[in-house]
């Protein structure tokens, strides 16, 4: 008795920590203005109202931030994953001299922070003509997501019986078809991990968005999000309802795949 | 069948040449960089050898943003230890919405910083924030607290990188909790041993590894944290109250547009990580001895 008593006091604490901020911003963005400033304040509005969400999509950019985060999100996703499932394989199913030294060097370079290197980084990317454009996001994100990704994956493929792929390209499978149709499909809990950490990251990164974009139109969430914060007096309703359209996708996405995500986790860890 | 070494570096090249370019490549230009003046943008750049580390020696911005850089992760590293092994302990054990709670604990951590940040900065605000509520009606205090002015800044960037962060303690703590075997504890149950004395006893020598881990990782994210620390302060105001080392290194190239000793800054930041991840090394590597 005292035992649950003790569990579900400290759950209930928990839950609190956890969730309750993120409650409090929701109530927030989902109140009228007068509300929000009401003393004392009230935890479920009184009256439910969409008018921060509708001040927020009418009167600032927030929509180009949000299709300009998605598009590069994804397109990271994407590009990550190719690059590091067919790294990853290379160091699994090839031998060749040296291979177990690159696979260190890979994740030595997992240990130096963005911000260790971000000026000759924005020189770099100056020099290459791609400053201010979503491709130079799109290769940050990805060079700083390939090390973790490819110990992961190389992790799962280390998993997957060779056997299986021998049987294919037995039965007449070329290589490409046996990988596409054996070996990938078995590693899918590895790619959905590796996915969602890709995501994650690409999704909210503030650094290099604000060091390598400048106009406007090409901002992502997190540095447009915070230039609406600074622009004038804080519209808190709003800012709130900013919050929560960013929240939702990274959440969605979260609840979406939990399994395999818990998975990937154990097999790696995260940064951040 | 095609298993030729040449096709194995040939898929292994993308990765390859995104890493060598866009992280070791910079790694070495950023060395080559700390030794010039270069202006951030212009093609400006001179010879100075090792100038800009002799004026970080004497500068005291540079020690002031490497003490409260420590203070920042020191403070926020023990706080996240206590509170996520705390949390990970108690979703190790059985009870009914376990796996529910087990995913609401990840939020915090994957939220993107920014609406971590305006988020607390809400809760915490001096006129309408519910943190000053509360407090206010529980009579802990009589006015309310500039919890975001100079006074308090380092305390509520503190409150808002733990909460922002514990969750990966809990998650990387509570996945070697469940592999260890439930037999240690039956044993010590037999024994009479309490409940402290089986965490004291098991788990924690059953941990330790990573713990050294968590240890060694959390550290080195927090002292070399950026976004948090600027998007709480901003550039003005108190903003020198938490300017931790990063975002000093970001001020330099960014804001005064001296790359050179941008980059000299965040060499100088690499080398304090270094030995600091070498004296722990060295002083855990005696104790195991000892133990």
């Amino acid at each position: 008795m005292r035992r649950a008593l003790a569990l579900y006091g400290g759950g209930l604490v928990l839950l609190v920590i956890g969730a309750f901020p993120l409650a409090w911003m929701l109530s927030t963005a989902l109140k009228p203005s007068g509300e929000i400033f009401a003393t004392p304040p009230t935890l479920v509005p009184k009256v439910v109202t969409l008018e921060n969400f509708q001040r927020l999509f009418a009167e600032t950019s927030f929509l180009t931030y949000f299709t300009n985060s998605v598009l590069v999100s994804l397109a990271t996703v994407g590009l990550t994953l190719s690059v590091s499932a067919m790294g990853a394989y290379a160091l699994t199913r090839f031998t060749f001299a040296g291979r177990e030294r690159v696979a260190g060097l890979i994740l030595m370079t997992y240990m130096f922070a963005p911000i260790m290197i971000i000026i000759p980084f924005y020189i770099l990317v100056k020099q290459l003509g791609i400053v201010n454009t979503r491709l130079a996001l799109v290769l940050s994100y990805t060079t700083f997501c390939l090390p973790f990704c490819l110990w992961l994956l190389r992790s799962f493929f280390h998993s997957i019986p060779l056997e299986l792929e021998e049987a294919a390209l037995v039965d007449g499978a070329d290589l490409r078809r046996a990988v596409w149709y054996v070996v990938l499909p078995l590693a899918l809990p590895g790619l959905i991990a590796a996915g969602i950490f890709t995501f994650i990251l690409a999704w909210n990164d503030f650094l290099f968005a604000l060091v390598l974009i400048t106009s406007d139109e090409l901002k992502t969430l997190p540095v447009g999000v915070n230039d609406l914060f600074n622009a004038t007096i804080v519209d808190w309703g709003m800012i709130m309802a900013a919050g929560v359209m960013i929240t939702v996708p990274t959440i969605a996405f979260f609840v979406a795949v939990q399994r395999y995500l818990i998975q990937g986790w154990g097999a790696g860890g995260v940064k951040g | 069948m095609n298993r030729h070494p040449l096709v194995g570096w040939l898929l292994l090249a993308p990765s390859l040449l995104l890493l060598g370019g866009l992280v070791l490549f910079p790694i070495v230009y950023n060395v080559w960089l700390s030794l010039h003046d270069k202006h951030a943008f212009m093609p400006v750049q001179a010879f100075v050898g090792l100038r800009h580390y002799v004026y970080f020696a004497q500068d005291a911005e540079f020690w002031s943003s490497v003490r409260y850089g420590v203070i920042y992760a020191g403070l926020t590293l023990v706080l996240q230890l206590l509170l996520g092994v705390s949390a990970a302990l108690l979703l190790n054990e059985g009870f009914r919405g376990r796996n529910l709670l087990r995913g609401v604990v990840l939020f915090p951590y994957m939220i993107p910083t920014i609406v971590a940040v305006i988020l607390w900065k809400w809760l915490l605000n001096d006129s309408y924030g519910l943190v000053n509520h509360l407090l206010l009606a529980g009579g802990l205090v009589r006015t309310p607290v500039a919890w975001l002015g100079k006074d308090h800044i380092m305390e509520s960037l503190i409150l808002t990188s733990v909460w922002q962060f514990f969750p990966f303690v809990v998650v990387t703590y509570l996945a070697r909790l469940q592999t260890i075997a439930p037999e240690l504890y039956e044993a010590a149950k037999v024994d009479g041993a309490g409940a402290w004395r089986r965490f004291r006893h098991i788990t924690l020598p059953q941990t330790r590894n990573v713990l050294f881990v968590i240890v060694l990782l959390r550290s080195i994210f927090m002292f070399t944290k950026f976004d948090t620390v600027w998007l709480m302060a901003g550039e003005g105001g108190v903003s020198r109250y938490v300017r931790t080392l990063p975002v000093y290194a970001y001020a330099r190239s960014f804001t005064y547009l001296q790359a050179g000793m941008g980059a000299a800054l965040a060499v100088l930041m690499f080398l304090l990580l270094l030995a600091a991840t070498a004296v722990y090394f060295r002083a855990l590597r005696g104790d195991e001895a000892v133990a």
